[in-house]
């Protein structure tokens, strides 16, 4: 424990990065680390949600809890694609008729970035009396500075992802935006005397 | 009498079930029937629990269940899946020399492309 209070240069919530950890018996666990940073958030998800239940070991029984400890760093670096950033909505009701709540990732992003994995996560896993006790096994921080320097921690090596080809038309629309921004990038580094010329070279 | 059978059989019950012969008499009827369907469903997920196990094992050496199998197949391996998941527990040199047999039978099809993608990053604060 005094370790742990030397190694945090970590500000903040240490309370609730080590709440509940007396729970968690059977400390023969492991400790993965998983970096979010540029990870595509439900791809993300799901290879937690597989390591938090212990399905990558072959001893796994759906009766008992095994998975190892899971602690996300970067957690407000993770990325989504299309337009889910404003797009996306988180819905809940309050209990009181007619208030229906919402908010856009965007939004919860700035409010607590580590909800949004945690309840991809926690909407991935099965929905059993496990639960909890599997979102106990989750910690999750929103930069790279994590309180559990001294465990024996072991960095998760994401699967090699097959993306599929870009449709034709998504491909277009990317490089006229790519095009777009080059041709602004000239025309900004000219002066702005010059914005005449500039803008006929955009024009053609 | 029937009476004494079905309070034996109803114990561990929740509530009145265990103790007033009416109630109890409806919930151990139910419990036999579940019991009549589970001894069949039991030899299902006890398959699909080996799948699991066997499916774990082999990924932790990059080989998917799948594949795995297709190529136990081919070399006319005929270990059932209970031993292999019971193999893929207790002894895992042996099981990785299963997976190396089963890899060389059948090379699993890993087409690993990664163009550069275009990704959006959820840049708030930065």
């Amino acid at each position: 424990m005094a370790a742990q209070a030397a190694a945090t240069t970590f500000n903040g919530n240490l309370k609730k990065a080590l709440a509940g950890l007396r729970r968690i018996d059977l400390e023969g666990l492991r400790w993965r680390v998983f970096d979010a940073k540029g990870q595509v958030l439900g791809r993300l998800a799901s290879q937690i949600s597989t390591v938090i239940q212990g399905k990558d070991k072959p001893i796994y029984a759906p009766n008992r809890d095994d998975g190892d400890m899971c602690i996300v760093i970067n957690a407000k670096d993770v990325c989504v694609t299309g337009r889910k950033l404003t797009d996306k909505v988180y819905y809940w009701h309050t209990g009181y008729i007619g208030h229906l709540k919402e908010r856009t990732l965007k939004d919860q992003m700035a409010k607590d970035p580590t909800e949004v994995i945690r309840k991809a996560v926690l909407r991935m896993l099965p929905r059993n009396k496990l639960r909890d006790d599997r979102d106990r096994k989750l910690r999750i921080f929103a930069d790279s500075e994590h309180p559990f320097g001294d465990r024996p921690l072991e960095p998760y090596v994401m699967p090699p992802r097959n993306v599929r080809e870009m449709r034709p038309r998504a491909r277009r629309a990317m490089i006229r935006a790519q095009k777009k921004a080059e041709e602004q990038e000239q025309g900004g580094s000219q002066r702005k005397g010059r914005k005449k010329e500039a803008k006929t070279e955009v024009a053609t | 009498m029937n009476k004494k059978e079905i309070l034996k059989l109803a114990k561990g019950f929740r509530g009145r079930a265990k103790n007033c012969i009416r109630i109890a008499r409806e919930r151990v009827e139910k419990a036999l029937q579940y019991s009549y369907r589970d001894r069949r469903n039991k030899k299902r997920d006890m398959r699909s629990l080996w799948i699991q196990r066997i499916n774990a094992g082999t990924r932790q050496h990059g080989v998917n269940y799948g594949n795995f199998m297709h190529g136990l197949m081919k070399e006319n391996i005929q270990l059932n899946r209970k031993v292999l998941s019971e193999i893929s527990m207790h002894e895992p040199y042996s099981f990785k020399t299963l997976v190396d047999i089963s890899r060389s039978a059948f090379p699993g099809n890993k087409n690993v492309v990664l163009p550069t993608r275009k990704v959006n990053v959820s840049s708030i604060n930065v």
